[in-house]
């Protein structure tokens, strides 16, 4: 590699790491800040350009606003674990499936069943929320978590099966084959041989799971009342008509506090080479 | 088997005998309600915020005796009860909900739990469930300005709550906005108006009247009318007139279109098209609802407001309500016009510009619109307009099971300890709405100066007085009629349309909204606000 | 292996069940409702004909927005996968620091949107944000960057741009690690430069890949609205509304229920009708060129 595209490599990369960190640090300052530090323009350096103090801070565990964001938080936490769970089940047993055998319903052909289930993700989530909201008020699950759960994993379940159809497409038959021939029930097959070697996909899936149930605002906003809320719910509460930025910022460094850790348990993964498959 | 029964019957017998007696005994509590328990304050005890955070203010106040005090509300004994309650975001409303319900939840016993939802979800939010026939809260905080669309899921303020003293003082303008049909179903927490604000120590200062008389030469004055208000902004904007280092600028208005810029061009345009002469409607010819949004008057109004785009400071015309108290309560902008927050916000007692800003009735015009003879009137005086804009209210759900406890927390909410304290914190958004309020002396102890003080409750009682003013359109479907009018301001400020060409527009929107609203239904809403406008 | 066959089914149905149960109401629903005059003052299901679809054609801020979309999203995803590719090709090998930048990099597509785009908000601020104050202090003149149609255009593909490049950079990245060495060997044997390398074997290589990752930021692109809301709240005037956004004012803000699910039902059509015949075409273009 010559010098000038070494160094317009780590320029690159440092360029785009200060574009990624920007918003990080900005928020952080601003989380340290009061209408003062506020009003005059940008400040950035504590101490030097405004008083720092922890009111945004104190304010989002109990402080004065009455906003606590502690039960949401784990709100959420069960809402995401529940249903990627979920979402991983069902979604894999139907990815393996599409895998492995031939389906026809009606017109459509395995390619057609995969194309329905992305599609999903096509859907406005206007059009989803309206006539979520009369499922469960039918089913007396508004405003409760496992009502959220039902429809979050409407939400993730095409991205499961997405991930892990490809996947499995890449694991040999003869794995399979050879369990079966060894007298294995096929679900035994499935559950013994296949996924054991399929963690890395499932890894994935789980990742893309978490991200996106963690993110939900859209739903878990319009389907509850006051009983459940969730992360995002309580960060956005603070978006008022005069929004307190530090506190806002406050808020929202604790919400992403959980799934930054996520991508450093999926860099791991990824410098194992342990993901190479599951996007192919 | 019916052994037990007849003992659970006898045990439920028993229990709602003792109901009866402690009612009797207790009176004042309805049926389902239990024995009142001891008080928890004195009768007249001071009461001041300090022990639910350190930034409140030290202020302390007395408990003024009445069956909303602290002192009988602490008598009621709601355990083991819960009252759901949806409020605006923290802290605008949403900090004083979430204060007070802590505050009831410990008096009574009662568990209160408190939403609180952004301003553009606060419309859905409440009138999902409503419609759907789903009981999702007991109490409702939002805009006033939606009680046609809201009052037929609403229950009417009972009797003994409107012969309360507290609610016979809620000055006559802010009842009239609780009322639908002659029935008080909203519950009156809090004032708005739209009026003028400006610094006074730089419309005072004798170098810059001096500088702008030679620039102008004119008088430098708080502006009586938008075209003063036009050059005066223009006037200072791009100097540093503040010495801060850093450029200042002649106007801060609230332009962001999907925020509360409707409210900015109603204020601009009550002047040029409410003429006092004409008695049959601001926005529609109540008669036959042809919409007036496109009449010269209002865009007179459109066309100054698309000029007044060089006396903004820089993202000025993307200005939500918080970037507007910013920007003036911050001391950016010389002028501002909306409501009380950015006021209140400058005179906090952190506040780099703490008195030196005044408060002033809306612009007026010296020609106004006149559409039963299709020309201008030039009245003897400037024609000026007060608009009552919407404000925060409160009400009771009609399928809430727990009405009285409900009543029982907005009559807490607004008694008279708690609202004295309320309206001195700016970003609580409450601002006065009872005659009480209307007194300098109260806000000159709050740390205010005189002029200060005292323009502010002029400003503000002089608006009651007035009978030719402007309310919001009270009517269902008000979201969508505003949606499109802030739609068509937002594409003349853009220069995407012309001024008359973006109100046509709006007038065709109007007519179809109307239509499929239904005609009958809007205009006989709209013949009630046509009776508060003329006073 | 006839054993198996019995089992096909058990496999496939517990998710497509689940996915359909949860899916055929809504969709049912909204194609009912869209013949309905619903609205806030009339919550109920009447039945008005196509009045809403004939209302919809003269709908110019509908047809805009789809227009715009097309742009936004087809620009800010194309940027992304460049962007994604060349940081994915930088700390793909030889690299210092590889774990930090990698995770560093992944980070903003964990993030909540709504969340992120609040604090976006404060950082474009024209008078108290930092991105105006920067441009100021090193002699720059201060950009309008949510008040005029242009700034604001760039404001919003900045923000979805630094949200979804991880999504690009984490598919690429995984990519490229699953290749297999022989290719590269044997275009080093042939003395092939690393620009012809790249075209010749790492690209090619990468099509299955590139083709996913594209079609599926497309889809999540298409309904491109938060940021819109909190950001410009689709100004100034109407110049930078989203379809996403447009159908939440009419059915959610507005609450025509009616006339926003034929707008949703038209909207949902045209977008599997797009991305069907651009996966197609992406398929077809990358797999001629792999040859």
């Amino acid at each position: 590699m010559s010098r000038a595209y070494l160094t317009f490599k780590y320029a690159f990369i440092a360029v785009w790491a200060s574009f990624v960190a920007g918003p990080f640090v900005w928020a952080l300052t601003t989380s340290f800040k009061d209408a003062n530090g506020v009003q005059g323009g940008a400040t950035y350096l504590p101490w030097v350009d405004y008083k720092p103090t922890t009111r945004g801070w104190q304010d989002i565990f109990g402080g004065e606003g009455g906003v606590n964001v502690i039960q949401p938080f784990l709100n959420s936490l069960q809402i995401t674990v529940l249903a990627s769970a979920i979402s991983l089940v069902l979604g894999s047993l139907a990815a393996y499936g599409l895998s492995r055998y031939t389906y026809r319903i009606g017109r459509m052909k395995n390619a057609d069943i995969v194309f329905f289930f992305v599609s999903q993700r096509i859907m406005p989530p206007i059009v989803l929320v309206i006539p979520f909201f009369f499922l469960l008020q039918f089913a007396g699950l508004l405003d409760s978590i496992p009502g959220l759960v039902i429809v979050t994993v409407a939400l993730l379940l095409p991205i499961a099966v997405w991930v892990m159809v490809d996947f499995f497409n890449n694991i040999p038959r003869e794995i399979d084959e050879m369990a079966m021939l060894d007298g294995c029930h096929p679900f035994a097959a499935f559950v013994r041989t296949i996924l054991p070697n399929s963690l890395p996909g499932i890894t994935v899936a789980a990742m893309f799971c978490a991200v996106f149930g963690w993110n939900d605002f859209f739903f878990a906003f319009r389907l509850t009342f006051t009983e459940v809320q969730t992360l995002p719910q309580a960060v956005v509460a603070l978006n008022s008509s005069i929004p307190p930025w530090w506190t806002l910022s406050a808020a929202s460094l604790f919400g992403i506090s959980p799934l930054v850790l996520l991508a450093v348990w999926v860099e791991r993964y990824l410098s194992r080479g342990n993901l190479a498959g599951a996007v192919r | 088997m019916t052994k037990h029964r007849r003992a659970k019957l006898a045990a439920a017998l028993a229990v709602s005998a003792l109901a009866v007696t402690a009612c009797s005994a207790g009176g004042g509590g309805s049926g389902a309600s239990k024995p009142d328990k001891p008080a928890k304050f004195a009768p007249g005890s001071d009461i001041s915020y300090t022990k639910y955070g350190s930034n409140y203010p030290s202020t302390t106040v007395k408990d003024v005796p009445g069956p909303c005090s602290y002192e009988s509300i602490s008598k009621k004994d709601y355990s083991g009860r819960t009252l759901r309650v949806i409020s605006h975001a923290v802290p605008v409303m949403g900090e004083p909900t979430q204060l007070h319900a802590k505050q009831f939840a410990e008096l009574t016993g009662a568990k209160v739990d408190v939403v609180n939802v952004p301003f553009g979800e606060l419309y859905q939010k409440i009138l999902t469930p409503l419609q759907a026939g789903q009981p999702a809260y007991d109490v409702m905080f939002y805009p006033s300005l939606w009680i046609g669309d809201m009052a037929p899921y609403l229950a009417p303020v009972p009797q003994k709550y409107l012969d309360t003293a507290q609610m016979k003082d809620v000055t006559k303008a802010y009842m009239q906005v609780a009322t639908w049909n002659g029935k008080v179903v909203q519950y009156p927490v809090d004032g708005d108006r739209h009026y003028l604000k400006v610094r006074s120590d730089i419309i005072d200062s004798p170098k810059w009247q001096a500088a702008y008389k030679a620039a102008t030469g004119k008088t430098l004055e708080v502006p009586k009318t938008w075209e003063e208000y036009q050059q005066i902004a223009q006037f200072f904007s791009g100097k540093d007139w503040s010495g801060s280092g850093k450029l200042n600028y002649g106007s801060a208005e609230v332009t962001k279109r999907d925020d509360l810029m409707f409210s900015a061009f109603i204020s601009r345009a009550a002047a040029y098209a409410k003429n006092p002469n004409v008695k049959t409607g601001f926005f529609f010819d109540v008669d036959t609802m042809k919409p007036e949004i496109n009449n010269p008057g209002f865009v007179r109004a459109l066309t100054d407001f698309v000029k007044a785009k060089s006396t903004w400071p820089p993202g000025g015309a993307n200005f939500g309500l918080g970037d507007e108290i910013f920007s003036f309560g911050g001391g950016q902008t010389l002028m501002s016009y909306s409501w009380d927050d950015a006021f209140i916000q400058a005179q906090q007692p952190d506040s780099k510009i703490r008195n030196e800003v005044e408060a002033a009735q809306l612009p007026g015009a010296t020609q106004v619109w006149n559409r039963d003879t299709n020309q201008w009137d030039t009245p003897a005086s400037i024609n000026q307009v007060p608009y009552f804009t919407w404000g925060w209210t409160s009400a009771v759900a009609k399928d809430s099971k727990q009405q009285t406890m409900a009543f029982d927390f907005l009559c807490f909410f607004s008694n008279d300890a708690n609202t004295a304290l309320d309206l001195t914190i700016g970003r609580f958004g409450i601002n006065p709405y009872r005659n009480a309020h209307f007194d300098a002396a109260f806000w000159e102890k709050q740390g205010w100066s005189k002029q200060t003080a005292e323009t502010y409750v002029k400003t503000l009682s002089d608006m009651e007085k007035s009978p030719n003013r402007v309310f919001d359109l009270r009517v269902p479907g008000v979201n969508q009629y505003m949606s499109s009018l802030a739609n068509g301001v937002a594409d003349a400020i853009s220069g995407q349309k012309q001024p008359q060409q973006a109100l046509d527009d709006v007038a065709k929107e109007w007519n179809d909204i109307t239509t499929q609203v239904g005609k009958d239904k809007v205009q006989a809403a709209y013949r009630n606000v046509v009776a508060l406008e003329n006073g | 292996m006839d054993g198996m066959r019995r089992y096909k089914s058990m496999f496939l149905l517990p998710g497509l069940l689940t996915l359909f149960i949860i899916i055929i109401f809504p969709l049912l629903f909204t194609i009912r409702v869209s013949f309905s005059g619903w609205n806030v003052s009339n919550p109920h299901m009447d039945f008005i004909g196509g009045a809403n679809f004939v209302r919809m054609l003269a709908d110019h801020r509908f047809w805009a927005s789809i227009l715009r979309l097309i742009l936004l999203a087809g620009g800010t995803v194309l940027i992304e996968y460049v962007l994604g590719f060349a940081l994915a090709l930088m700390v793909w090998r030889n690299v210092r620091g590889q774990r930090v930048w990698r995770v560093l990099f992944l980070v903003p597509m964990m993030t909540t949107p709504v969340v992120m785009a609040a604090i976006w908000q404060t950082i474009f601020n024209e008078s108290l944000g930092p991105v105006n104050d920067l441009l100021g202090r090193v002699g720059l003149p201060t950009v309008q960057w949510l008040t005029s149609t242009g700034p604001a255009t760039v404001a919003l593909m900045t923000v979805e741009i630094w949200q979804w490049t991880p999504f690009m950079f984490l598919l690429l990245l995984a990519g490229l690690l699953s290749l297999s060495k022989e290719p590269f060997m044997a275009a080093a044997i042939d003395g092939a430069g690393p620009v012809r390398t790249f075209f010749k074997v790492t690209f090619p290589l990468m099509a299955p890949v590139s083709v996913t990752a594209l079609i599926i930021r497309l889809i999540e692109a298409s309904k491109m609205s938060d940021s819109v809301y909190v950001l410009t709240s689709g100004g100034p005037g109407s110049s930078t509304e989203t379809p996403g956004y447009y159908l939440y004012i009419r059915g959610l803000k507005e609450q025509q229920t009616g006339y926003a699910g034929s707008l949703s039902l038209t909207y949902l059509v045209l977008m599997i009708v797009t991305l069907t015949i651009v996966s197609r075409l992406l398929v077809r273009t990358l797999k001629t060129r792999t040859g």
